[in-house]
């Protein structure tokens, strides 16, 4: 279990991280949702040990250990995906996942066996001997999560998996991230996109300017700050949104005064948590 | 270790995948041994004047006159200095050929019916092309001066009556009468064979008396030979670009490690920075090691560079790739970024070279120019391989570059591990 309890972190006059508790459990898929610059990579690079916190502790708890994040025996249990692709551009992508394995103390035919797992993950089978450079944006997008994966970590750090990525791609990686849920794997994940995190996370911790907003399942976020949702009508050309928390009620009466050709039901979403949360928009 | 191997194998890799690297460490430095060797091999087939060094051990009337007419012929340039000093010169290539006219040579030239006159060269063994031409012009002047007494009643007189008189001393007998019979008129052969008409097609009187010098020929094999071939020198050369090459990819590549975010990855990884580190450095060295080894080797077998000594020849590759992955340390340290380390790798590299012999041969400049040439590794780089290919070196000459190298690469890589920046950034 991955703790952060009360950790701050400053570059300068300027407070990245400011006061973050979370516990990230056993098989859930947790994510971080913040604009750019809310502090989610500060964070990552706290859990995985490249950086220090300068208040707070950062550690890996179980029933038999209690680990700071820097020890040898933890990192062999953590996979980082960063945020910006790092590969050696090269060589192939099935030389890298044989260089981190080996990193990892992978050997042999355990190595070959976890090389041919990850391509496939990866879905770059066919592509594993071309050199990197030569992969198109969503191919290294997802061998860079497969470089992560190598020596089958406990818990899997997904810092922004889908930057840059088109929609396609971006669904393969979806599916990655559910994969490893299914295969009993703890992820973080952090998106400034809520859509992904609406859809994949079970629980989405809010962070804006490096302070925690607010944590919990996104049902419960919603529930909590979405506040009401919204119903469209459009009769002829004139469209008109209202919003409402009992949308059958609100459109029985609108139909009252006045024909209704169609009709929405927009319900609030984690955008409208992010607004309410903050009073500014997730998207700049 | 397996980790360090692992790492280590990996740079190498990357290494010769990039083509700018193999370019910088391989292609470019075989290209240059290549140039410069042909381009030397050129140049010591004759430049216009040769500078040869002459001494007078005769000193004669006969002896100046043989020398001034050595001045004249051309393409040579010729210096008159005492014997000592022109071995030395010999000694340290900076003169080819060294022609000294021994006691009795303007004797036998005033008389060549007695003696043939004789001179002793001592060459310098790699200059054997130079040393050939002035052969050539030894030979020619000593032709022109028995032209000279041949066509000249009155010096050819002289020599005859000192021979007669020499002869008449000798007990009478058969052989000794018909000699003075053959003294009596051999002034006269020229105008005889004029008489006849035949003076052209005979093309003078040599013929008579064989070749109208004869040189001893003695090659300097002294404490210091020359290159064996101009290649020697250019494959010496060859390695230590090699060497800085690999030197600045490698610091290249521990700022590509950082901008790519793989540094990233390897310090989250269960490796430590003493790995890296060590990684790094283990990746240089069998690396340069790798290509000076296979430099040498095909100089050795193509282009004919003979080492003088093989264990030697194997210590100084080694200091001279422990030399240059310290360096490579401390300019990764240097250079944050990859454009910083390669701007400031060759920005020292070039001029460092060019101080250490690394474009122009070491024997080729002014003394001042190789003492300042000191403060650059380059030049022990050279100095140990040249020691090892063919200055010759013993195992105690050869320590001193050695343990340079091996002192700047320790210093240097010390200096770098310790500063070196392990953020991600
Ligand atoms: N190494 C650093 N030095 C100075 N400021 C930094 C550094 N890393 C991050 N920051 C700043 O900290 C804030 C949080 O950055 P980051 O954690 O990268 O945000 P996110 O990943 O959520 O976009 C930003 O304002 C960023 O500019
Ligand atoms: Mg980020």
């Amino acid at each position: 279990m991955l703790v952060f309890d009360h950790v701050s972190k400053s570059f300068g006059d300027l407070r990245a991280v400011d006061d973050l508790s979370f516990e990230v459990e056993a098989g859930e898929v947790f994510g971080l949702l913040g604009p750019n610059g809310a502090g989610k990579t500060t964070a990552i690079n706290m859990a995985v040990g490249l950086l220090e916190p300068d208040e707070g502790v950062v550690r890996f708890t179980d029933e038999a250990f209690d680990r700071d994040p820097r020890d040898a025996e933890n990192r062999r249990s953590l996979g980082l995906a960063p945020q910006s692709i790092a590969l050696y551009e090269q060589i192939g992508g099935a030389d890298n996942l044989r260089f981190f394995g080996r990193l990892h103390g992978l050997r042999g035919s355990d190595l070959e066996e976890r090389v041919v797992a990850c391509l496939d993950f990866a879905d770059l089978t066919d592509v594993g001997k071309k050199v990197v450079s030569k992969y198109s944006g969503g191919m290294k997008r997802r061998l860079n999560l497969a470089v992560a994966i190598i020596h089958d970590p406990e818990l899997v750090l997904l810092d922004e998996p889908t930057v840059g990525v088109d929609p396609q791609s971006r669904n393969a990686i979806f599916e990655r991230v559910e994969q490893l849920r299914e295969g009993g794997k703890q992820v973080v994940y952090t998106t400034h996109y809520m859509e992904e995190a609406q859809r994949l996370c079970d629980r989405v911790a809010i962070i804006d300017r490096g302070r925690l907003m607010a944590l919990d399942t996104v049902p419960a976020l919603i529930e909590a700050h979405g506040g009401p949702g919204n119903l469209v009508v459009r009769t002829g050309d004139s469209e008109s949104r209202h919003e409402t928390t009992d949308p059958l009620g609100t459109l029985a009466e609108l139909q009252a005064r006045q024909a209704v050709d169609h009709f929405q039901y927009l319900p609030p979403d984690l955008e409208a948590v992010f607004l309410n949360l903050t009073g500014r928009a997730l998207r700049d | 270790m397996n980790k360090i191997v692992a790492m280590a194998a990996k740079d190498i890799h990357i290494l010769f995948r990039d083509k700018l690297g193999f370019f910088f460490t391989v292609f470019f430095p075989l290209m240059m041994a290549i140039f410069f060797g042909a381009m030397f091999a050129g140049l010591s087939r004759g430049p216009a004047n040769i500078p040869i060094a002459l001494v007078d051990q005769d000193r004669t009337a006969a002896s100046e006159r043989f020398i001034e007419r050595l001045g004249q012929a051309s393409g040579l340039a010729v210096e008159e200095i005492p014997r000592e000093e022109a071995l030395e010169q010999v000694r340290r290539g900076r003169t080819a050929v060294l022609v000294t006219l021994t006691p009795g040579f303007g004797a036998a030239l005033d008389n060549p019916f007695v003696a043939t006159p004789e001179v002793e060269m001592t060459v310098d063994p790699t200059q054997f092309a130079v040393a050939g031409m002035v052969r050539g012009v030894l030979l020619e002047a000593a032709g022109a001066e028995l032209q000279d007494l041949m066509s000249d009643p009155a010096r050819l007189g002289a020599a005859n009556s000192q021979n007669s008189l020499f002869f008449e001393s000798l007990p009478p007998s058969d052989a000794r009468d018909q000699m003075l019979t053959f003294l009596d008129l051999s002034p006269r052969v020229s105008s005889l064979i004029d008489e006849m008409g035949l003076g052209a097609a005979t093309g003078g009187n040599q013929g008579f008396f064989g070749p109208p010098l004869e040189i001893e020929q003695t090659e300097v094999q002294a404490e210091r030979p020359g290159p064996t071939n101009s290649y020697a020198t250019s494959f010496a050369q060859a390695m230590l670009w090699t060497l800085i090459g690999g030197s600045v990819s490698f610091s290249m590549s521990i700022a590509i490690e950082r901008s790519r975010g793989t540094l990233m990855r390897l310090l989250v990884a269960p490796v430590t920075a003493r790995h890296l580190l060590a990684a790094k450095g283990l990746a240089c060295l069998g690396a340069t090691l790798f290509t000076s080894s296979a430099l040498i080797t095909l100089g050795i077998t193509v282009f004919d560079v003979r080492p003088t000594s093989y264990p030697l020849l194997a210590l100084a590759l080694l200091c001279g790739s422990i030399c240059f992955c310290g360096i490579m340390m401390a300019l990764s340290v240097i250079g944050g970024t990859e454009q910083a380390a390669a701007g400031i790798g060759w920005g020292l590299s070039l001029p460092l070279s060019m101080l250490g012999g690394g474009m122009v041969p070491l024997f080729l400049m002014p003394e001042w120019m190789q003492t300042l040439g000191n403060i650059s590794p380059m030049k022990w780089t050279l100095m140990a391989y040249e020691g090892a290919i063919w200055r010759g070196f013993t195992l105690n000459e050869m320590l001193l570059p050695c343990a340079v190298l091996v002192a700047i690469g320790v210093l240097a890589f010390t200096l770098g591990a310790r500063n070196l920046r392990w953020d991600t950034g």
